[in-house]
């Protein structure tokens, strides 16, 4: 929601990628004035033709909702595939209010209605900012904090990694910008209660329990709104938190004032104290609220016809209950719609391996789907606080079409972003009043870009303006013409974001020739050619809806609760059946409790057990390391010593992959660390558009001329098409320009581009 | 026999150069010093051609390059066990020329930039070339101090890179090990007083051969140490880390043409001199900036040999000249003698060192490379601590006085950022990264283990002049400080946390003041066999305040030994939970019982045993302060004092705050009465003050006498041995008659390698 300049996230001086999306990034470049119908409609199948849709006719299937600080933007998706965007103003009181009035402007398109459409629909996915920015804001429920006496500072005094997280390498190592954020629960409105439990869950102190009745009681006179418990430890021995949870829970009733509490290990079993801390009390002081929202939004929804539950977008990738135990993974949501839509899009087409990568105004987003799965993060950080939520593992870098280009005045070096002008576009908007080169006015220079058609004419560019500030400010300080400075920046962008590419996927222990490449995102198509040359790509996808697919992801995410666990099971390489027999036992028996878990969570929504796909996990490593894998076991159900075998030789394979075979150590022996557990159920998704093939001449009124484009030192001569109205089967030859109201797709001379019958391009690179 | 040697000199002989154009890699290094002595430019480079002519491409290659660097390590930490490495990042990789110039770095320990250079270029000198031969796929290890290295525990890996025949580069690895078989256990114990104490030393030593560790060096090297599981997994790691650079580098060779490599190697260290001489020119004033630190070696009585017995303090004068040419001197004229500890340091240390502290200030990116090495000139006295001439010198705890001597160039630095109006960069030094919680036996894994806390990497931060320092944040050999989880930490230390508090007044007290450190106390919980000890400043404090800020507080130590905790906890009565937080006033000794409890200003101890139940204080320190404390805002005091910040008695005493509590415990500054109150403090001050010629006249007169205590003296003394400069603007500022000196040997304290030393 950056772009739009929501004042909150404006406090955050750093950038920081949970505001950076690729949806919220098409939202802004549609704007928030009336637009053309062509913006607003993505007519896949359109054939060149207004279509006229009849009041009933349209089968609107799933909506998908994005409320942000300011505005509220609906996405509705009918059986064929093709969406309609509304938008309207965010009403943070009542947030249905705005959403309505959202989906009201969408389904005008459609010439329909909120009354008429709402019952069709089959799927509603909600995702918000609201969560964040009360967060980042620190306008959350006045929370008090119970931890070990002793500890009262560990919370305030944080992370120091949390003074640097979200900054630019350079601000890392430059100690006078560091700063911290206050914490979520000040000093005053924490306090401790005398115990100790070691790390193999022995109990070292016992609960003082003649201490908690004053500390609940102070909170309570501090006016605490709820409390949260959080022990060392707690997570192999949860008793003390939870007795003090009851205790906590008697006084309170006794005094007559009850407030909402959370013990940690209620909701984040899991090692590390800051994580667990920090996002129990998210839990607490941002999440919880807002699931009265969430009940508000899915009643309203309900009370205009529709008749699914609704679902919200979570960090793990997959959409949860608001009605779920663990709420605070929804805090946030955006970045990853692209890459759950990858997902999507790749099941459907049999793709096991997707390297993601999506460039929108601030920044390139990559992320890898491996045999089908996506990375997990478990210890993420989001708004500069460490977590212990499962994040879909994605690598920012902040250079997007906005970032600015500047040559360092004392190393003539040049440096891409990690600022950016966003919305601003660049020196060729004047409206935007941006001093500073970016990335666009290069891509204006060159004449990647049409000036008068910047999503869809809406935003005049003026390329004069732009080729004096790159003249003046990249190409004179490095003596070379205004045309090859420009052609040079966007040449070291794509490199870097090569490079980038390349690591991720490296470090996974794969190479790009594993991979099917899936570039979206307003501004990824102008790049996708330049940051997938060379590395050998199994293949290169751009979806005609690139600049929607987070939208479109967002309402292809799967019901699905993740839930995990710590485990600390050590067998050393000499170990003999029993130790082994023992260490299934115990990562089994961490299984089943958190099949329970995620069980008893669809049991909420009415999906029994036997309707739910369960798949387990567990984490590894050779004993003594702090890094484990995540490895899916090939055994559903634990049993006999060979069971262990495979689970060890899934390991090995993996390790070896990911660190080179030499680094290998099975001598140490191994230690699983953790148990993870995925519940899946069907739910309604959204079509891929389909349609008939024509034959590889695209059509003529697809044809809208040429345009002189600066390539590889020399002016040359592009064709220009309408993406829209290319026809599935159609092969356009580079040098060619494919330009849509909200993206750009070039392909250079040499590649060749294919349209299949999903409306998705094919870019071939020259050998 | 007589055949095999025979056979072996003839291949010897026959083994061709592998540096270019058929040189040996002797003949590259002399050449490269040559060119650039006589140009003043980095191998004789007047211009970049290829950077000139095609910065796209350059800037493209230096971006991968640098990039692939970065992610090697991020890769290969994981493969580590130890969360020194894992945790706190301690590692670093390298990229060298042939002749082992730094290229590009990675994040992370960064001094060893230098280091692995200096180990390169030994190798290079001793011909390893002809013997024991450098071949594709060698792998060679060392951390001998004195080849290059800043203390035994930082051990490197280096990896030649050859294409084809000709050795095209080095790259090399260190990570921070947690035990390298000292005299005690931990990574910078104290103890050692010589070389033959400090722990396994490898020399420069080939390990490996076609990419695979030798058997005898695993045999040997896990037989040397305690922590083997350690010391295996952090080797994997930088070999690991090493191959993945040399195949970046040999993907861009190929990709780039290997001469096109070769240039741009030359072009990006000249290109990293003339950016350094850049920055200085933006950022700084020409002229001479002084400074000077102390810190206390505490030693009379430790158990260590009886040569080592003397309390005595060392000595770091500096003098940064800024040239108006943008060039950059920095002189340590006037430092003292290295002595019988391990807090000595070598030259490579200092000079590869400084970029760590430049690089959180002045040149904060990523073109740290030797670059500015060849933009700057240092002063090392030889003989002196940093600089020793003799081989039985201990480095364990190099840091000790790194962190105490770069502390007045942070200062220097300030005062030419503040005359520039830079006010935002100012900060007014770096805080004592100490105590540094070392020991070890037997641990709650029942394993052999040696402990070395990092919760050291987050002390608090100089204040600028514009605002405080942060607190508990950061370190100056770490910029991306970190004190990590406790439940981390308790997996590698059988030591339960009984407290993790902000430690108040740590700070040095200011109109900004400094970040405050912090303290944990721990409980020895599942050890067996168990010894630790403490490292850290405790008579003096090791830094100063700016501008007149104060310093940050010196430390202390506080251990309890035979403690009745078990008692107390069957009987649910109050425990020591927390911190220590006015030591003046110590609360733990009210709650508990014990044995023996130490509570005292030797802050350096060595080896104790613990038992379980038995208690050690962690006190992380503050940083210094900036400006008169009469100057703060009564507002910041009041917040100070409300979050535990500033004990009541020092917003009084320093601050001149008139305060009171409200019904609530809570504290209000009155702004009124304070502002009275200041203005009878600066009437005391006025009073209290004198000229400063007259204030000279009576110091004068306790120099004349020798009226110091007997830690300055030897201080002094061996500062004059060293330096006949130093002494004779010593006897010129005090007006000295020309045959006052005080020497060592009239101290009547052991003197040890004062009069012999043994190269």
């Amino acid at each position: 929601m950056l772009p739009r300049g929501k004042p909150v996230l404006q406090q955050a001086e750093k950038p920081f990628r949970d505001t950076i999306h690729g949806w919220h990034r098409l939202c802004f470049m549609l704007g928030g004035s009336k637009s053309s119908p062509l913006v607003r409609t993505y007519q896949p199948i359109l054939d060149g033709r207004e279509m006229i849709y009849h009041m009933g006719s349209v089968n609107a299937q799933i909506l998908a909702i994005d409320a942000g600080g300011t505005m509220t933007d609906t996405f509705i998706i009918n059986d064929k595939g093709e969406f309609v965007v509304g938008k309207a103003q965010s009403t943070p009181e009542d947030e249905s209010i705005g959403l309505l009035n959202s989906a009201r402007d969408a389904l005008l398109y459609w010439n329909t209605t909120v009354e008429d459409a709402f019952p069709q629909l089959v799927a509603g996915v909600y995702s918000g900012t609201a969560m964040l920015n009360r967060l980042v804001s620190r306008k959350g429920r006045r929370v008090g904090l119970i931890v070990n006496k002793g500890m009262e500072d560990f919370h305030r005094m944080g992370r120091a990694i949390q003074a640097y997280l979200g900054y630019s390498y350079s601000d890392r190592l430059h100690l006078n910008t560091h700063r911290y954020d206050p914490p979520l629960v000040p000093r005053e409105l924490t306090r401790g209660v005398t115990e100790r439990v070691d790390l193999f869950g022995n109990v070292v102190i016992p609960l003082y329990e003649h201490e908690v009745e004053q500390a609940v009681v102070d909170l309570l006179e501090q006016q605490v709104e709820a409390i949260v418990i959080s022990f060392l430890h707690s997570y192999k021995y949860p008793a003390h938190e939870r007795r003090v949870r009851d205790m906590a829970k008697d006084i309170m009733k006794k005094r007559g004032k009850e407030v909402p509490i959370f013990a940690s290990v209620d909701y984040y079993p899991l090692r590390k104290e800051s994580h667990r801390t920090n996002t129990t009390i998210i839990e607490a002081y941002a999440a919880d609220p807002s699931r009265e929202t969430l009940l508000k939004i899915d009643k309203r929804v309900k009370e205009k016809g529709a008749k699914f539950d609704l679902r919200v977008m979570a960090s793990h990738g997959g959409t949860i209950s608001f009605q779920a135990n663990e709420l605070a993974r929804t805090l946030v949501s955006g970045p990853i719609g692209g890459v759950v839509g990858a997902k999507y899009l790749g099941e459907y087409l049999g793709i096991r391996n997707i390297a993601c990568s999506d460039i929108g105004g601030t920044s390139f987003d990559m992320a890898l789907i491996t045999q089908g799965d996506l990375s997990i993060n478990t210890s993420p950080d989001m708004a500069r606080l460490v977590l212990s939520l499962p994040l879909v593992a994605m690598d920012t870098v902040g250079a997007g079409a906005g970032s600015y280009i500047r040559i360092d005045p004392n190393f003539k070096s040049i440096t891409l972003g990690p600022d950016s002008a966003g919305y601003r576009v660049g020196v060729c908007n004047p409206a935007g009043g941006v001093e500073t080169v970016t990335v666009s006015d290069c891509h204006v220079v060159l004449g990647l870009i049409n000036p008068d058609n910047f999503l869809g004419g809406e935003v005049k560019l003026y390329p004069e303006r732009a080729y004096q500030a790159v003249k003046e400010q990249i190409a004179d300080p490095l003596g070379l013409s205004v045309e090859d400075a420009a052609y040079g920046v966007i040449d070291l962008l794509e490199s870097q974001l090569r490079n980038y590419l390349e690591s991720m996927i490296l470090g996974k222990g794969y190479s790009p020739s594993q991979y099917v490449c899936f570039s979206y995102g307003g501004g990824g198509p102008l790049h996708t050619a330049g940051y997938t040359k060379g590395l050998g790509f199994e293949d290169i996808l751009v979806p005609a809806w690139a600049a929607g697919f987070s939208a479109f992801g967002c309402g292809a995410a799967d019901f699905e609760y993740r839930y995990d666990k710590t485990l600390d099971i050590n067998v050393n390489a000499t170990a003999g059946e029993q130790e082994k027999k023992d260490a299934i036992g115990e990562l089994q028996q961490a299984w089943s409790e958190l099949m329970d878990k995620v069980a008893d969570e669809f049991e909420k929504n009415s999906f029994p057990r036997d309707q739910v796909e369960f798949r387990f996990y567990f984490r590894m490593q050779y004993q003594g390391q702090l890094n484990d894998l995540e490895i899916e076991s090939p055994i559903k159900a634990l049993r006999t010593v060979e069971d262990w075998e495979v689970l060890v030789h899934a390991f090995e394979e993996t390790y070896g992959r990911v660190y080179a075979k030499a680094a290998r150590s099975p001598e140490l022996g191994y230690s699983v660390t953790g148990a993870i557990v995925r519940g899946i159920v069907e739910v309604p998704k959204p079509k891929i558009p389909e349609e008939p093939l024509s034959g590889e001449q695209p059509p003529t009124e697809a044809y809208l001329g040429t345009r002189p484009v600066y390539w590889k030192g020399k002016w040359t001569t592009a064709d220009i098409w309408e993406m829209e109205k290319l026809k599935a089967g159609n092969r356009i030859k580079g040098f060619a320009i494919l330009e849509s109201t909200a993206t750009t797709f070039v392909i250079p001379p040499g590649y060749e581009t294919r349209l299949d019958r999903h409306r998705i391009f094919h870019l071939k690179e020259p050998k | 026999m007589a055949n095999v040697q025979s056979e072996w000199a003839v291949q010897s002989k026959a083994r061709r150069p592998i540096g270019f154009q058929g040189k040996t890699l002797k003949q590259m290094r002399e050449e490269i010093d040559r060119l650039s002595r006589e140009t003043g430019h980095y191998a004789g480079l007047y211009e970049l051609p290829f950077k000139e002519s095609d910065p796209i491409r350059y800037e493209k290659i230096f971006a991968k390059l640098r990039g692939g660097v970065v992610h090697a390590r991020e890769t290969a930490k994981r493969v580590a066990a130890s969360p020194i490495v894992e945790q706190e990042g301690e590692l670093c990789f390298t990229l060298y020329t042939p002749e082992a110039d730094s290229i590009v770095t990675s994040t992370g320990i960064i001094i060893h930039v230098g280091t692995m250079g200096a180990a390169i270029k030994y190798m290079i000198r001793n011909d390893y070339e002809e013997n024991p031969g450098i071949e594709p796929g060698d792998i060679f290890c060392n951390n001998d101090c004195q080849i290059g290295n800043v203390h035994p525990c930082d051990v490197h890996t280096i990896v030649p890179i050859f294409w084809g025949d000709e050795l095209v580069g080095w790259v090399g690895g260190v990570t921070h090990v947690i035990d390298v078989g000292a005299t005690a256990p931990g990574s910078m114990t104290v103890g050692p007083v010589t070389r033959y104490d400090d722990g396994y030393q490898v020399a420069c030593r080939k390990i490996g051969k076609n990419d695979t560790l030798l058997r005898d060096w695993l045999i040997e090297s896990q037989r040397s140490v305690r922590t083997t599981k350690y010391w295996l997994l952090d080797e994997r790691t930088r070999v690991a880390g090493c191959h993945m650079i040399r195949d970046l580098v040999l993907q861009i060779i190929e990709e780039e043409g290997i001469d096109t490599y070769k240039q741009f190697i030359r072009e990006v260290i000249e290109d990293g001199r003339r950016g350094f001489i850049n920055q200085v020119k933006s950022m700084t004033i020409p002229g001479t900036y002084r400074g000077v630190s102390f810190v206390d070696v505490p030693y009379k009585n430790l158990d260590v040999p009886p040569y080592a017995r003397v309390n005595t303090i060392m000595h770091a004068p500096s003098e940064m000249t800024i040239h108006k040419d943008g060039k950059l001197e920095i002189d340590f004229e006037g430092v003292n003698r290295w002595g019988w500890h391990s807090y000595n340091a070598t030259p490579v240390s200092i000079t590869s060192g400084i970029w760590v502290m430049l690089s959180q200030t002045l040149i904060p990116n990523d073109r740290v490379n030797d670059g500015a090495y060849y933009a700057s000139r240092f002063g090392l006295p030889y003989g002196s601590w940093l600089n020793p001439d003799d081989i039985r010198t201990a480095h364990s705890y190099a840091w000790h006085f790194l962190v105490s001597a770069w502390s007045p160039l942070w200062r220097s630095l300030s005062r030419t950022y503040f005359a520039r109006g830079y006010l935002e960069e100012v900060n007014a030094g770096n805080a004592n990264t100490s105590n540094w919680l070392q020991g070890g036996g037997y641990n709650q894994f029942h394993e052999n283990h040696a402990v070395n806390s990092f919760e050291s990497a987050a002390e608090g931060v100089g204040a600028s002049a514009v605002k405080d320092g942060i607190d508990h944040a950061a370190a100056v050999w770490n910029p991306e400080g970190d004190m990590g989880d406790m439940e981390i930490w308790e997996l590698a230390e059988p030591l339960l946390y009984l407290g993790r508090t902000i430690k108040p007044n740590t700070g040095g007290y200011g109109k900004y003041r400094g970040g405050n450190g912090y303290e944990t106390l721990r409980m020895v919980w599942g050890a067996k066999d168990w010894t630790m000890f403490f490292m850290g400043n405790g008579y003096m404090t090791s830094d100063c305040g700016l501008m007149g800020g104060y310093p940050a507080a010196s430390g202390y130590r506080f251990e309890a030994h035979g403690t009745n905790i078990k008692e107390l906890i069957d009987k649910k009565l109050p425990l020591p939970l927390g911190g220590d937080p006015d030591p003046g006033n110590p609360q733990y000794e009210k709650l508990i019982k014990a044995r023996e409890i130490k509570r005292d200003k030797q802050a350096i101890t060595t080896e104790e045993i613990f038992e379980n139940y038995d208690l050690y204080l962690n006190y992380l320190r503050g940083g210094p302060g900036f400006g008169d404390p009469l100057e703060r805002n009564p507002k910041a005091i009041e917040t100070d004092l409300n979050e535990g910040h500033l004990l009541p008695a020092y917003a009084e005493k320093v601050y001149g705050a008139v305060i009171a509590q409200d019904q609530k415990g809570r504290w209000v500054v009155d702004e009124a009465k304070t502002e009275q109150r200041r203005a009878e403090i600066r009437q005391e001050r006025i009073k209290r003050g004198k000229p400063t010629r007259e204030w000279m006249k009576q110091e004068r007169e306790k120099i004349l006498n020798k009226q110091a205590a007997i830690q300055v003296r030897h201080m002094y003394a061996s500062s004059f041995a060293l330096s006949e400069k130093f002494t004779n603007h010593f006897k010129q500022f005090w007006d000295l008659p020309e045959e006052w000196i005080i020497k060592e040997s009239e101290l009547g304290i052991p003197v040890f390698g004062a009069r012999n030393q043994l190269q």
